[in-house]
């Protein structure tokens, strides 16, 4: 019998937990948490791009920060680090966001999706399984970013300072921001509420390392599953309480911030899934290790805030279904242009791997 | 469930390098297999090589003959 890790299991719990509450007291549906949406409306909110809908300084990304680097610095486990292909990293968090904004969502709102019924979340589990696939033969080809050295805390302290800068200035001079008045960025719990339940969720994550890359990675890789443990309690808790507050709608058609185009949802997660396996973790955990101290993961958080800004300045983002005057449905997905990026995409992630690999007489 | 018992554990700096030393020992006939790092040992996320405690000198041999980066070696009841 496997051994069951109940510190992820309960990390998982409370997640789903704060997700229903978020989104109880305000948050767009099936969006407690969303790091490429947060990560996307903190970039608009700071004039980074001019999408109206989605300019909101969310304090659940200032919460899961702070909680995460208050947690490793009580727990003697911050550990400032970087050096490790910071550039190429920056790019890898720009494509990952490219993906995950194709989609409607980072790997944590793709199971807060299933776990309210979008059946779209499966078709992106499906992209994001085979994107894994990809980045585990990349990395058992030898793929490597190269390792990290230690730096002055003041380098391993630079997201954690950067999001409590972010804070500060949110509450003293708020009108240095924008703010959504309609659509998604205008779908808020309130601002206290969803910075303290995000400061015990990145507390948590930190304790439990949980991770949806490193979880389906070590299960492929390792035969081991208990990081996945926590998604499947996110999933059971959030089916529970969507059920109980009558907000499990089965299907795919017009679910809530969400498209039906089918390929590209898959695609657009084969290239979220693909980069996280190369940049090591998906992006919750990149905030997370960020928190902890990796300027390398600092680095990836910025490119993934620049490439929500480049999605939504280019149009690269998936548009919700929707319903016409008539009443009659509007199948969403993503312009030509979000079709070539996501290519692209994958011809970018395809060449990051192949430099990224032994050369053959080093292999040997 | 399975007893716990000490275990060499091998620490790396990059998956790479874990991956690497799984092959080698697969080529020299050394025991052993891949986990995930030990969350006692760290925060950060990897795999590590376990091991029997009595194959660390032969892992060491190895992991110097073939210029394999090391991050440490741990004695750890898992």
């Amino acid at each position: 019998m496997k051994k069951i890790h109940w510190g992820v299991v309960l990390a998982g719990v409370a997640v789903g937990l704060a997700a229903l509450i978020l989104t109880a007291m305000g948050n767009p549906a099936n969006m407690g948490f969303c790091i490429a949406c947060f990560l996307r409306d903190i970039a608009g909110a700071c004039g980074m791009h001019s999408a109206a809908k989605v300019q909101y300084v969310r304090p659940e990304i200032i919460g899961l920060v702070l909680g995460a680097f208050i947690m490793s610095v009580a727990g003697k486990e911050f550990r400032a680090r970087a050096g490790s292909s910071p550039a190429t990293r920056f790019v890898l968090g720009t494509v990952v966001m490219v993906g995950a904004l194709a989609f409607l969502g980072c790997p944590l709102r793709m199971v807060l999706r299933l776990g309210g019924g979008d059946l779209n979340a499966l078709v992106g589990l499906v992209g994001f399984f085979i994107g894994i696939l990809i980045g585990v033969a990349c990395l058992k080809r030898g793929f490597s970013l190269k390792r990290s050295y230690e730096v002055g805390a003041a380098e391993g302290g630079v997201l954690p300072s950067v999001m409590a800068a972010l804070l500060i200035l949110v509450l003293a001079v708020p009108t240095l921001f924008k703010f959504s008045e309609a659509g998604p960025g205008s779908m808020r719990a309130p601002f206290w509420i969803a910075l303290v339940i995000a400061l015990v969720v990145g507390a948590l994550a930190q304790k439990s390392r949980l991770c949806m890359v490193g979880g389906l990675r070590d299960a492929v890789m390792l035969g081991d599953f208990h990081l996945l443990y926590g998604f499947a309690a996110i999933f059971v808790v959030t089916v529970i309480g969507n059920l109980a507050m009558d907000r499990f709608h089965l299907g795919f058609a017009l679910q809530p911030v969400a498209h039906s185009a089918h390929l590209w949802n898959l695609l657009g997660m084969v290239l979220a899934g693909w980069g996280s396996v190369l940049l090591g973790g998906c992006p919750l955990r990149q905030l997370i290790l960020a928190a902890q101290g990796n300027g390398d993961s600092a680095v990836t958080v910025f490119g993934m805030i620049v490439g929500a800004a480049l999605a939504h300045n280019f149009g690269l983002a998936g548009n919700p279904d929707s319903k016409n005057e008539a009443g009659q449905l509007v199948v969403g997905g993503i312009s030509n242009a979000g079709k070539v990026a996501v290519i692209a995409g994958l011809v970018v992630l395809l060449v990051i791997a192949l430099w990224n690999m032994p050369k053959k007489e080093a292999a040997k | 469930m399975r007893e716990k018992k000490v275990w060499l554990v091998v620490t790396f700096h990059t998956t790479a390098a874990a991956i690497g030393m799984e092959k080698l020992c697969a080529a020299r006939g050394v025991a052993g297999r891949l986990i995930p790092v030990p969350r006692a040992l760290t925060a950060d996320c990897g795999m590590a090589w376990r091991a029997e405690p009595a194959a660390r000198a032969a892992l060491e041999a190895l992991a110097a003959e073939e210029g394999l980066e090391v991050e440490g070696f741990y004695e750890l009841l898992i």
